[in-house]
């Protein structure tokens, strides 16, 4: 298997009666802005929850970098290289910007739990280093005007971007937003789109699922439609726009407005 | 803000250590219970106020401590302070163990759970399991140690080395606090399925909190028994569980918040003596009023807790 | 055999009185998520307000009259202490953190913990005989009328509780505010009017728990709500917090566990807390 590859073959998964996810395959290759899409309720975000090990699926599998990911807990999907971020904003909205982005450092951060009770010269070495990232990172998301603030006071676009530098933090190699333009005016999708251009500039895969039509037929590379879970076409954004199915998926459910 | 921190600690140490030169044995007595019951509050609040666990058992491990020393003093013959390692590693293992099965509970029903095993291991100290508890009047003839200087008054030693325990307490804080370790248990108190979501092991570091807290109750278990020479069991009493959990929420969960919440609750009530029936009647309407009035706390912890290097330009920093 | 019977009997009477007190517990924690700490407190007072109302108000005189009046006396009062104590320490506190909603309910158990010693002094009271010591033996088995009373009363009430809450309106209402509060609310229901009925209904059935405690143990201290809400707390927990027919389950099977382990194994074991020095009473350590 061809590194840094994710390979999703024949997922199910189920909430008691409910198939939210039905048999779905699609693989996203290295490098690649990868886009999911379909109407609300489509089981978009339970795929997400799969990958991250959120919530486990029971059938099929998850294959990344030649790796059956399917049964592992969240954190060590992260420490693999997989990181998301969350539709609703999930941030530690007491501490500050630079505290939440240090948070993503932790898996970098080459201390122990005994540093905890007795630093040594080497972790505090370790420490300042990984403050170091969080300065970059800072100036990378332009939030250096807000190191200090509390994540939870500030407005929705810039805690998205705080949710994107804490991810970031983690150096993954495969990014997930989960909507990350849902709740942004005009002017913050457009800095969206550069921020994400410039992540993939970094080397760094990207899955996204997204609402919004011209950002997603705009940045990504290839697309995957669900509706009702199930997989119902896929391809470059031009082929996705003229599929009748998914023509039929949107506006068979008008219940999209967004 | 750091160097006014500074400032009031080395205030507060300094005042406390000439303390035993104004004050007669009766409040030495109350400053030594200031200062125990201070490291007991500060170890609640690494599982609570931190880690954001309801854990309403603390007096468990700070009976562990204790009765780990007294046994091993009174009964094996150990001298003092040598018992104090295994003061801290008994009831930080026991935490570990005791944690583990019930980790994942949310909110109330780890909080049900602790006072379940601290109501268990009272009833276990009474009941005299093994022998060695020595049943309800617990264990006589622990030794009081005399730091040296002070032979013939065995409560200034008591006194200092509570001021040398809340010491090592007060660096094991910060060091908590410029750690890792310690930013991991902030981020699940916070929220836990992002802290997981973002690489950390929120069941090891759950673990550890209560390991480290039940460390920490442990060493004042020793002093504990040092102070009075003698360990029972209604001293480790779940109720007693409940006054350190109210003083780190009152407190607001940062250290001169939880030491004002232990002088308001242990060290007030000596000064009025006048209100001793009235004491327990006019803290109870003290919680209800601080919780009313401010919610967070008298003294709430504020974060923000950054190096200066990473704050540019003129930032209105809190 | 005999035992075995006898403590049937004992648990059933003792389960029914965990019973009638976990239902306060529950009903609280099922609409405001809350553990009400100082419901086991009102409990306590339930039986010093009883004794007053005996001795003060009615002036110690035993008649079917004096038992019932005693009763519904109490359970007002009490009722009206439970819908004060949710105005002024848990309303204001119903967006605040969830922690401070905890401690702000510990803090209530401790005012009225130490309200009922400021009142009637620490020292244990004896509840009277407000029924005739009346004893019939069944097979071996000894029954006495209190035991009746409270087994009997006790299945009225909580029966009474169940179709109150599956088949009228109001409760309807209430089962509807525990499940979503919010949702309720959009419903048309005045959730705030739901909270102050639970308290009424939860204290009311809490001060029979109260006296029920003072008929049966006879002895009654200003701190032993602590015990008595415990044992009632778990009794809650084992039936499903918030679940009502399961804090009833719950209650009767912790008063049989509770009489079965008296009776086969030891009661020290089952021995929730020590009198002789409880933190919260004045006389501790550190002023002696």
């Amino acid at each position: 298997m061809a590194d840094n590859t994710l390979v999703l073959t024949n997922v199910t998964k189920r909430f008691g009666g409910l198939v939210a996810v039905d048999d779905l395959s699609f693989t996203v290759k290295q490098g690649q802005i990868y886009g999911i899409i379909g109407p609300n309720g489509a089981g978009k975000t339970t795929v997400f929850n799969c990958i991250t090990g959120i919530h486990p699926c029971e059938e099929g599998s998850i294959n990344w970098c030649g790796e059956e990911i399917r049964l592992l807990s969240p954190h060590k999907i992260v420490q693999r290289g997989i990181v998301r971020t969350f539709q609703t904003i999930r941030l530690f909205s007491q501490m500050s910007v630079a505290e939440n982005i240090m948070s993503g450092r932790h898996i970098k951060s080459s201390q122990g739990w005994w540093n905890a009770i007795v630093p040594t010269p080497g972790s505090k070495k370790d420490e300042k280093k990984n403050w170091q990232r969080v300065g970059e990172l800072l100036d990378f998301f332009d939030l250096s005007d807000v190191t200090v603030n509390a994540a939870g006071s500030l407005p929705y676009g810039t805690q998205r971007r705080v949710e994107m530098a804490r991810a970031m933090a983690t150096e993954p190699k495969l990014l997930i937003l989960d909507e990350p333009a849902a709740g942004l005016n005009d002017q913050e999708t457009l800095g969206l789109i550069e921020t994400i251009y410039k992540i993939k500039d970094l080397g760094v895969t990207i899955l996204l699922i997204e609402h919004d039509m011209d950002l997603v037929m705009e940045v990504t590379e290839y697309l995957t439609v669900i509706n009702f879970g199930k997989k119902i076409a896929e391809g470059t954004p031009d082929v996705i726009q003229k599929d009748p199915a998914v023509i039929e998926a949107y506006l068979g459910s008008e219940d999209d407005d967004e | 803000m750091k160097k006014k921190q500074i400032l009031l600690y080395t205030a507060f140490f300094l005042i406390m250590a000439l303390l035993p030169l104004v004050a007669n044995s009766k409040w030495l007595a109350v400053g030594t219970t200031f200062l125990i019951f201070s490291v007991v509050a500060l170890s609640q609040d690494i599982v609570l106020g931190k880690a954001g666990m309801f854990n309403m058992g603390q007096a468990l491990f700070f009976g562990l401590g204790a009765y780990t020393t007294a046994i091993l003093n009174a009964k094996f013959n150990w001298p003092l302070l040598a018992t104090m390692p295994l003061a801290i590693l008994v009831p930080a293992l026991f935490g570990i163990l005791l944690a583990g099965p019930i980790i994942h509970l949310r909110g109330d029903y780890l909080l049900v759970t602790t006072i379940g095993f601290n109501i268990v291991f009272v009833q276990v100290l009474q009941n005299n399991l093994g022998g060695i508890t020595g049943g309800p009047n617990g264990i006589f003839g622990v030794e009081s140690l005399s730091l040296p200087g002070l032979a013939d008054s065995p409560q200034t030693s008591a006194f200092y080395l509570s001021l040398i325990v809340l010491l090592i307490t007060f660096v094991l804080m910060h060091n908590l606090e410029k750690s890792k370790a310690g930013r991991a248990l902030h981020y699940l108190r916070e929220d836990d399925l992002a802290a997981g979501a973002i690489g950390i092991n929120t069941r090891v570091y759950k673990i550890f909190s209560f390991g480290l807290g039940a460390g920490m109750a442990g060493m004042a278990g020793t002093i504990y028994a040092n102070q009075y020479s003698a360990v029972s069991p209604e001293a480790f009493d779940f109720v007693q569980s409940v006054l350190f959990f109210s003083i780190v929420i009152v407190g607001g969960s940062s250290i001169p918040g939880i030491l004002l919440g232990v002088f308001l609750m242990f060290v007030l009530p000596e000064i009025f003596r006048d209100f001793a029936t009235w004491r327990y009647f006019i803290f109870g309407i003290a919680m209800i009023m601080t919780m009313i009035l401010r919610p967070r706390g008298l003294w709430p912890a504020s974060f923000g807790n950054i190096p200066k290097e990473l704050i540019r330009g003129d930032q209105n920093g809190r | 055999m005999d035992i075995f019977l006898q403590q049937l009997v004992n648990g059933l009477t003792i389960g029914s009185m965990f019973a009638l007190i976990a239902l306060g517990y529950t009903m609280v924690y099922g609409v405001m998520k809350l553990i009400n700490f100082a419901h086991g407190d009102l409990v306590a007072a339930s039986a010093f307000v009883g004794l007053m109302i005996y001795t003060n108000v009615l002036g110690g005189s035993i008649s079917l009259f004096s038992v019932i009046a005693v009763f519904l006396l109490t359970a007002v009062v009490i009722a009206i202490v439970g819908v004060l104590l949710e105005r002024i320490a848990y309303r204001p506190l119903r967006s605040a953190p969830r922690l401070s909603a905890v401690v702000s309910a510990l803090g209530a158990s401790m005012v009225i913990q130490n309200g009922i010693m400021l009142l009637w002094g620490p020292q244990m009271r004896i509840f009277p005989d407000l029924l005739p010591q009346v004893y019939w033996e069944v097979g071996g088995v000894i029954i006495s009328l209190i035991q009746v009373i409270i087994m009997l009363l006790s299945f009225i009430l909580m029966t009474g509780l169940y179709f109150f809450i599956e088949k009228t309106k109001m409760g309807t209402a209430i089962r509807a505010s525990s499940i979503d509060q919010d949702a309720a609310r959009l419903m048309g229901i005045n959730v705030d009017n739901i909270i102050v009925l639970i308290f009424i209904i939860g204290t009311s059935l809490g001060a029979v728990g109260g006296i029920f405690v003072g008929l049966y143990y006879r002895g009654i201290t200003f701190n032993m709500g602590w015990q008595y809400g415990l044992y009632a707390f778990v009794a809650a927990i084992m039936g499903g917090i918030g679940n009502i027919p399961g804090a009833m389950i719950g209650g009767m099977l912790l008063g049989l566990f509770n009489a079965f382990i008296a009776g086969y194994v030891s009661s020290t074991w089952f021995y929730l807390y020590s009198p002789h020095c409880h933190p919260y009473c004045p006389t501790n350590r550190y002023s002696g």
